[in-house]
């Protein structure tokens, strides 16, 4: 099977969610990618939720695919070997603010091989006013614009779920680093750094709302909360969202729903219209939605060719046939009987994703990775783990 | 990293400069994915359909709105869409009727000179269209295809139609989404469509590279739901594994507190908060100069996830009078999460998106010179520095024609008498 980062090496060194998932993406699609994590575990380790048997569970999604090796970036001589595997790097990914990585000696500059492709994922990039200030997923939202339109307009501004915006700049540090690598591949030793901040990719996410706002003079505020035309509503088994776009999706919707009147009059077509007098009649379509259960309304819109969207939960995407079908959930290569993760988030059919490995235990592959890649023997690194120097912290790691 | 245009009198930079799209994307997803690489570098052209123009050119007859009606040259309401201009940088745009032989017969003799085509279309189209990869791949053995759609080629639910508005709640963003205590919610925009955008951007360079070195082309299949089910695949992996599923957090963190949005003084002023390690807590009590450090129900991070309401209900009483903008500079400075949420036309003026070019102000045809957001991307060695405009509808077609298929003028208007190309509405 073809692999797009066949030989390529990645060191990763950063210490947050996009790092990681840039890391995972390149992971996915063939590079031997060996992480560095602290002698105490990645920041990541400590992320709730945690199985019963206490493995922080977005560590396992984040860190599959990877090798792991324990160095601490903040004592020089345990940083000293770090610096040698990213030196033997294709490329670096950080998550370190500008003062730091100048401070362990860790710039672009600093590792000295111009060939070295350095990518950067921060809550504010690497340059500006705001490169040293600290940030996280919920400021991202803030400082982004994101949260100013999500949520109800009676509540406060709403984050997105989970880590995304530091997954979506994941996704761009990745695209970010592939584009480098190419540029390489076509003119070697011309490395280079890419520098991606969160705030910006959520911007980004945001440049729809962003123009609309600019162009009427007023920023698009938050929704009222019985807004249709916005997302779910209650039906008889949970909620369902009608958020319909085309003409024939709203006469075909309205038919299906007993609203002949509002399905024929042809005002109701079009779009600025339907947001326009939405008072008219979301109470009648909330109502006539209220009566069904979301599959069976779901199939009939499907049927008809209308954009529809039960809210399904996790347990029932589980069970759904039409990612069985497509190969969505796969064990990891080197533990087939182990639990299935989910992913890719596309399909490249002919360099198709692949998942080696199981998350890596605290500083699993830390003799291995030291011994091929930075040649060190086994006595040595017998040593330099009895001092302390490489890890993990406790036995049973090696 | 520049190449020179002539035709065009346009210079593109950055490290996709010599490779060129002829894409079919509409509304977000897709036209996102390729304007990204548009503003790398690429030469994207989209073809549009004057018979079903873009949806996020609007319908034609929509009247136009805002301080843009007040701008003379906006003369046509489908060229000064917020929602197509925002997601079409770096691009140009030729009108071709793919319903007719001879549009259809024009698209095939422009993808011998593409790198990659993409579209998001219903995935039975381009089939009807007689474009899908295979017949493609005899045009240009090695094209790249990536096709966006609701739930992929292939598997049960592939023709099912969908938008961001509906892949939302069934790709299990929607169920996460929402207050704590609230029910499911759709973002405030079409979120899932930037996801696969994005998704799709990083896929197209990946498979570019392999087509580089292989010679090899592909096809990308992006299901949206897969995509944004991914971005949440921790939640999926967690009911995998504990066959729990997660609640609804609003603004709250999975570990620790405080963690929140809350009001400061004035109408809808915001400050974003959260402490995670000890230092930062004690930084945040130091400031806010309550008892709180004394509190034996906020003394550990544990006690203040265990009493989150009580402490959110302290934070709220304390930034009620403080001075949005004045607090988030003192957090930031103590080491402490904090931010203003800024609304849309503060992130326009926001020095440090302005600083670093990500926010810029962009001269339009029609709509006249707005900021806008670029690129999220910055590049020491190929930046990507120009950007231009969304084209207008069919802005670019005679230019396009002649420039890859050597048409001339009178070539083009008989596509144009016959209504294969053109601007503006049918007639």
């Amino acid at each position: 099977m073809a692999r797009i980062f066949e030989g390529i090496r990645v060191v990763d060194i950063s210490t947050n969610t996009g790092g990681a998932w840039c890391a995972r993406m390149l992971a996915d699609y063939g590079a031997d990618v060996i992480c560095v994590e602290p002698r105490e575990g990645h920041p990541l380790r400590a992320l709730a939720p945690f199985t019963d048997e206490g493995a922080s569970i977005p560590a396992a999604y984040l860190l599959a695919n990877k090798r792991a090796v324990a160095l601490d970036l903040d004592v020089p001589r345990s940083r000293k070997h770090a610096i040698d595997l990213c030196r033997r790097a294709d490329i670096v990914i950080s998550s370190h603010s500008p003062s730091h990585l100048e401070a362990i000696g860790m710039t672009h500059a600093a590792l000295g091989k111009p060939g070295i492709i350095m990518v950067h994922v921060t809550p504010h990039g690497m340059t500006g006013d705001l490169a040293e200030v600290p940030g996280n997923d919920l400021t991202d939202a803030a400082r982004s614009g994101w949260a100013s339109i999500n949520g109800s307009q009676e509540r406060e501004p709403l984050k997105p779920s989970g880590w995304q915006s530091s997954m979506c700049a994941g996704v761009v540090a990745y695209a970010g680093a592939v584009a480098a690598l190419r540029w390489r591949d076509a003119h070697p030793g011309e490395g280079q750094e890419v520098d991606v901040a969160e705030i910006e990719v959520m911007a980004a996410a945001f440049a729809p709302a962003f123009l609309r706002s600019v162009y009427a003079g007023s920023p698009q505020s938050r929704r009222d909360s019985a807004d249709l035309m916005a997302g779910p509503v209650p039906v008889q088994d949970g909620h369902f969202a009608l958020t319909l776009s085309r003409a024939h999706f709203w006469r075909d919707a309205m038919n299906l729903l007993g609203l002949p009147d509002l399905a024929e009059d042809p005002r109701w077509g079009a779009s600025f219209y339907r947001q326009a007098h939405k008072d008219e009649y979301v109470d009648r379509v909330t109502e006539a939605m209220s009566t069904w259960k979301k599959m069976d309304l779901f199939d009939e819109l499907a049927v008809r060719r209308v954009v529809a969207g039960p809210v399904l939960t996790m347990e029932e995407l589980r069970a759904v046939e039409h990612f069985r079908e497509r190969g969505f959930w796969r064990a990891p290569a080197n533990a087939p009987d182990g639990p299935e993760y989910p992913g890719p988030a596309l399909r490249m059919m002919a360099t198709p994703a692949t998942l080696d490995r199981r998350p890596p235990r605290l500083g699993e592959h830390s003799f291995d990775v030291l011994r091929t890649v930075n040649g060190i023997t086994d006595d040595h690194l017998l040593t330099l783990y009895e001092s302390g120097v490489i890890g993990p912290k406790e036995e049973g790691g090696r | 990293m520049t190449m020179q245009n002539a035709a065009a009198g346009i210079n593109l930079t950055g490290p996709l400069v010599g490779t060129r799209g002829i894409v079919l994307t509409q509304a977000w997803a897709g036209s996102y994915c390729t304007a990204l690489l548009g503003m790398l570098g690429a030469d994207v052209i989209q073809v549009e359909v004057r018979k079903r123009p873009d949806s996020w050119r609007g319908d034609y007859a929509a009247p136009i709105a805002g301080r843009i009606k007040d701008v003379p040259t906006a003369q046509h309401p489908w060229n000064v869409s917020a929602l197509y201009n925002s997601v079409n940088l770096n691009k140009r745009c030729i009108t071709l009727d793919l319903g007719t032989p001879e549009g259809i017969e024009v698209y095939r003799r422009l993808v011998p000179h593409a790198d990659f085509v993409a579209e998001n279309f219903s995935p039975r189209v381009m089939g009807n269209f007689g474009l899908d990869y295979e017949a493609l791949r005899a045009l240009k053995p090695d094209i790249i295809l990536a096709s966006l759609s609701a739930y992929g080629h292939d598997g049960p639910w592939a023709n099912i139609p969908g938008i961001g508005g509906t892949i939302e709640p069934t790709s299990g963003q929607s169920a996460l989404l929402g207050y704590e205590d609230g029910p499911p919610m759709n973002s405030g925009q079409m979120y899932p469509d930037a996801v696969a955008a994005f998704n799709a951007f990083g896929a197209i360079i990946a498979a570019l590279r392999h087509r580089d070195r292989t010679g090899e082309g592909q096809y990308i299949d992006l299901s949206m739901q897969e995509a944004n089910l991914a971005m949440v695949g921790d939640s999926a992996l967690e009911y995998v594994l504990t066959g729990r599923q997660r609640d609804r957090l609003g603004n709250r963190h999975s570990t620790y507190a405080p963690h929140g949005i809350y009001a400061a003084a004035g109408t809808e002023r915001w400050i974003a908060l959260a402490a995670e390690s000890e230092a930062q807590w004690a930084a945040l009590c130091a400031i806010a100069g309550r008892a709180w450090a004394e509190d034996s129900r906020f003394a550990t991070n544990a006690d203040r996830k265990a009493n989150e309401d009580a402490l959110d209900a302290e934070i709220r009483a304390w930034t009620a009078t403080e001075d949005r903008d004045a607090l988030a500079a003192r957090l930031s400075a103590a080491g402490i999460y904090a931010a203003p949420v800024l609304n849309a036309l503060e992130v326009a003026e926001a020095a440090h998106l302005r600083s670093r070019g990500v926010v810029r102000e962009v001269a339009h045809a029609e709509a006249g010179t707005w900021p806008q957001v670029t690129i999220p991307l910055h590049f020491s060695r190929t930046p990507a520095t120009e950007v231009r405009a969304a084209p207008l509808q069919g802005e670019h077609t005679r230019q396009v024609l002649a420039e890859i298929l050597g048409m001339s003028d009178a070539e083009v208007d008989e596509l144009e008498r016959l209504g294969v190309s053109g601007m503006g509405p049918p007639d």
